[in-house]
């Protein structure tokens, strides 16, 4: 089982679209954004380039969770990779939890990545202690978003999973506030954000590096969505490899 | 114990009947052919047997137990119709990768050698020709050692050379005293490599036996006469009889030679043989009936 966790995590990072658009775009947005906004500071005295550095990990994260989840499940599901698998001895829980943990691992590159350009190139500095608080929330909070494209993998075809997937993507980054700060939406955006799993995940990631530690309501949101989620991934993927 | 059994096995999709009342019992170390036209049930008996379906009626047991714990304790391993590969994988990896979820696999170079991949063991799985992903799909049935391997219209897709190569590997892998059910539609395949012929159409048992009793059976020819009252003991050791039927009076036997089936029944029994019929069959004609009226 670890073998096929570690291989699961090889064919991802051989796969070109999410090197793209994982690894490589939320830098690459962060390298651009910090340069034009990062000395500006928030309403709480935090430069945007820490900000920045939050909301493009967020992304990152958010994207890579559902890339390495929707699509490939779909697609094994359908093409009868799946079916290979239930006639060997891996019992049918571990192929899932193979899989979350495999999409878990598959995070931290996007983190970690737009955590060093950080240092690097913008010379963010903060406590060991907040950056440990800072990758640790962030990591987390992925869950609700692999069990998202756990969800959309097993109800979807490949075909549609693509579209679906993209969809919750980037739907969920900018009503989230990931990719324009959230303090210029107006009120109803605020309130649509008030709701997205996306905007608390964030705001884990804002507070603490706020130096506030993270706040309850968004810890309960993340998580409320997280069992919602996983609760209808674990229904839908029944429901897919029912035996009848 | 049995290898495989079917115990009155029915499977229903909505109205569609895909396998009708079939028994059948396959002993350890057998290679059984499963042959039949399309959509006769090979797939769904295949589906039936490792757990992928649940009979509608009727029990399915592999070693005597249930498919689910023989999947479980790796011990069968299956080369299904439908099975893509995953494209960012190489052969190596993808082997090794199921090789390693069974509990007592082969060498991972044996299960190279066996499929004849080991040229080709660093190659992605999306740059491999039709036949050689299939030859990537047999590894993956093998690569378990399971005791019992299921293999479902295995040489599709592939071209003469793998087919050679592939029954090559097969007998190979089948010495070892394992048990293998493979799934065809053609006739040539289930003669040249099983010992035992089931014949399936519409989701029935049509006909039974070695290889030679099938084509005997389906394509040898029949001696047909009237036997009224008379008694018809015997008559299956006739010689070249492989068939009996009687039916209102009249019986008919399946014979391999009628020459010799004739002169031993005017010599060899006392049987008052009136309106006698010959008739004989080709291969291919015959197989369609049998596998037609059932």
């Amino acid at each position: 089982m670890f073998y096929y966790a570690k291989t699961e995590a090889l064919r991802m990072l051989r796969n070109r679209r999410y090197l793209i658009f994982v690894v490589a775009f939320p830098v690459l947005l962060y390298l651009i954004n910090a340069n034009i906004y990062g000395k500006q500071t928030d309403d709480q005295g935090v430069a945007y380039n820490v900000v920045l550095m939050v909301s493009m990990a967020a992304y990152g994260a958010l994207a890579s969770a559902m890339m390495s989840s929707a699509v490939p499940w779909a697609t094994e599901r359908q093409s009868g990779w799946l079916r290979q698998l239930q006639i060997t001895p891996l019992p049918g829980w571990a192929i899932v939890a193979t899989k979350l943990w495999t999409a878990m691992l598959l995070v931290l590159p996007s983190l970690l990545l737009v955590s060093v350009v950080a240092i690097v190139q913008q010379h963010v500095s903060m406590p060991p202690a907040r950056w440990l608080g800072l990758l640790l929330a962030m990591w987390l909070g992925t869950i609700p978003f692999i069990a998202l494209g756990l969800a959309i993998g097993s109800m979807l075809s490949a075909d549609a999973a693509q579209p679906a997937a993209m969809l919750c993507m980037f739907g969920l980054a900018l009503a989230g506030g990931l990719w324009f700060p959230p303090e210029v939406f107006g009120s109803t955006m605020k309130a649509v954000a008030d709701v997205t799993p996306s905007y608390h995940y964030a705001a884990l990631g804002w507070s603490v590096v706020g130096g506030g530690g993270v706040e309850l309501a968004d810890v309960l949101v993340v998580a409320g969505w997280g069992v919602v989620l996983g609760l209808a991934a674990a229904y839908l993927y029944r429901r897919a490899t029912v035996r009848s | 114990m049995n290898a495989i059994t079917f115990d009155r096995v029915s499977k229903h999709y909505g109205d569609v009947l895909a396998v009708n009342d079939l028994s059948l019992a396959v002993e350890p170390g057998s290679t059984v052919a499963l042959l039949g036209p399309n959509g006769a049930g090979k797939s769904t008996s295949i589906s039936l047997l490792l757990g992928l379906l649940r009979p509608t009626s009727g029990r399915v047991s592999v070693h005597g137990r249930t498919p689910d714990e023989v999947v479980r304790d790796g011990e069968m391993g299956a080369m299904l119709q439908q099975g893509a590969l995953i494209p960012e994988l190489s052969v190596k990896e993808l082997v090794d990768l199921v090789r390693r979820l069974y509990p007592r696999p082969l060498p991972l170079d044996e299960v190279l050698e066996l499929a004849d991949l080991t040229g080709l063991a660093g190659r992605r799985a999306n740059k491999l020709s039709g036949g050689q992903a299939q030859r990537v799909r047999f590894a993956l049935a093998i690569a378990g050692a399971p005791k019992i391997l299921l293999l479902d219209e295995p040489t599709a897709a592939m071209d003469v050379e793998s087919r050679l190569r592939f029954w090559a590997g097969m007998h190979d892998y089948a010495a070892g005293g394992r048990t293998v059910l493979f799934a065809t539609h053609y006739l040539e395949e289930a003669d040249a490599h099983a010992d035992r012929v089931v014949v399936i159409a519409r989701g029935r048992l049509a006909a039974d036996g070695t290889a030679a009793e099938i084509k005997a059976g389906v394509g040898g020819q029949t001696v047909r006469f009237a036997l009224g009252g008379q008694p018809s003991a015997g008559l299956d050791r006739l010689p070249g009889v492989t068939a009996v039927e009687i039916a209102d009076g009249a019986v008919t036997l399946h014979t391999a030679d009628p020459d010799a089936t004739l002169a031993a029944l005017y010599r060899g029994t006392t049987l008052d043989v009136r309106h006698v019929q010959l008739s004989g069959a080709d291969l291919e004609a015959a197989f369609l009936a049998l596998t037609r009226e059932s």
